[in-house]
């Protein structure tokens, strides 16, 4: 028969060893319901926020970007293939070639060094820079024709909310020229957490 | 006492709280990353089809019957009421019309209220789906008038979810349809090509059923139906 000490000091020990993870427990899966529960809900009451690229092209077909949003346009030219169709051309070509994509660059540099957000660079559609737009278009792709070379331009109107005004007046103005005729023309609607991010669509 | 003072949960609650929150944070950076998104490339194009045209404004969408809308018209332009480029009713879902030289006829939508809602799309059996059931793809394609008037709140135009969500239906059924923005300035006209060159309506989207998004294939079906359509 134990003594009454031995009986004790084995009652103590256990009490010691006594281990309770419920308080740690509950903690923990509190935190993470709570850190579910904001993720769940971010997600759905934030508006899908998505980058349009700079750069658009399918096969040979190379988009001429035009958003047109309630305080005017931003054109966003191709660049990324011209010197590929320069290098084919002859020299009095070559320097038209040049011209364009010069002008183009100086634009694509206006943009990239808008301070501030990028849609916030929109301006009013301008007559003769429309109409210029539409005729380098239309040579570009008439001296690929003559090269017989596999590029063409087109294009491509991005319409954001309440931006329909400015569209038309492009419209109306390419109506001015038979350049535009020659052209191929795409629109798609775009909602206003559609941002342009000229940087991924470069580096494509 | 030592027991009870000792720093052992504390350190694995938040331990285990900040190891969370980094997972979600690099999740969130992951996806972030995915949503750059290119435009599909959708061309207006030369066609033989013949356009039937719809409005699309405050998430609905209206089928244009061209019949009853011309012949109600014809009948306010010889009453006299149409006269001076006045609004006139047309006895046809709340629209109101205007004649002009230059434009045509134009439809002005104020009340939609009994307009379709696009999500009735989804429902087998409805008035939108019925209208759209009934387009033939070998003779008729889709023409929307889109309103980009912006809901107090929205990101989106008042039209917009409602007509990409039906141009992505008439995809399926390899319907093609084109699209043009209009709003209260600059309303929905039909007019013959003879008053203008601004009255083309030409499809731009394909009707490419399971091509999918993908934007090659859209334009090499683009490309196709140019082609037919030559």
């Amino acid at each position: 028969m134990m003594s009454r000490a031995t009986r004790y000091a084995r009652y103590q020990k256990d009490d010691r060893l006594e281990i309770s993870l419920f308080p740690f427990l509950s903690i923990f899966l509190c935190v993470m319901g709570v850190l579910s529960f904001i993720n769940v809900l971010s997600s759905f009451s934030a508006p899908q926020k998505i980058e349009l690229t700079a750069q658009l092209e399918t096969g040979y077909k190379i988009a001429y970007q035009i958003f047109s949003l309630p305080d005017g346009i931003i054109s966003v030219p191709p660049t990324k293939n011209l010197r590929k169709l320069q290098a084919v051309l002859d020299d009095a070509d070559k320097e038209i070639v040049d011209v364009i994509i010069q002008q183009r660059e100086q634009k694509i540099a206006r943009l990239e060094n808008h301070s501030g957000s990028i849609m916030d660079a929109a301006i009013e559609p301008d007559i003769d820079d429309v109409l210029d737009t539409v005729h380098d278009i239309r040579t570009l792709n008439e001296l690929a024709l003559k090269a017989n070379y596999l590029y063409e331009e087109f294009i491509l109107f991005g319409i954001y909310p309440n931006g329909s005004q400015a569209y038309q007046k492009i419209r109306d103005v390419m109506l001015l020229t038979q350049d535009s005729a020659a052209i191929s023309v795409g629109l798609e609607p775009l909602d206003s957490n559609w941002t342009l991010n000229l940087q991924k669509g470069r580096s494509k | 006492m030592k027991n009870l003072i000792s720093l052992d949960s504390l350190t694995d609650i938040v331990s285990n709280s900040v190891g969370i929150l980094i997972i979600f944070a690099v999740i969130n950076l992951i996806h972030d990353d995915s949503k750059t998104y290119q435009l599909e490339i959708p061309l207006e194009h030369d066609t033989d089809l013949s356009p039937v045209f719809f409005i699309s404004k405050n998430d609905r969408i209206l089928a244009l019957n061209t019949d009853t809308l011309f012949a109600n018209a014809t009948l306010q332009a010889t009453s006299n009421a149409a006269a001076n480029k006045r609004l006139f009713s047309l006895d046809y879902f709340g629209l109101l019309g205007k004649i002009d030289d230059k434009k045509g006829i134009s439809f002005f939508a104020r009340d939609t209220s009994e307009w379709p809602e696009f999500k009735e799309i989804e429902k087998r059996s409805s008035t939108l789906r019925d209208s759209l059931d009934k387009l033939d793809p070998a003779k008729q394609f889709a023409y929307f008038f889109v309103y980009d008037n912006t809901e107090d709140g929205s990101s989106s135009g008042s039209g917009f979810e409602a007509f990409r969500e039906t141009r992505e239906y008439l995809k399926s059924r390899f319907i093609k349809s084109g699209w043009q923005p209009v709003n209260s300035e600059s309303p929905a006209n039909i007019c013959s090509r003879s008053i203008s060159r601004r009255c083309v309506y030409q499809p731009s989207y394909l009707g490419g059923g399971k091509s999918g998004s993908n934007p090659n294939n859209s334009l090499n079906n683009e490309n196709k139906s140019d082609n037919k359509a030559q």
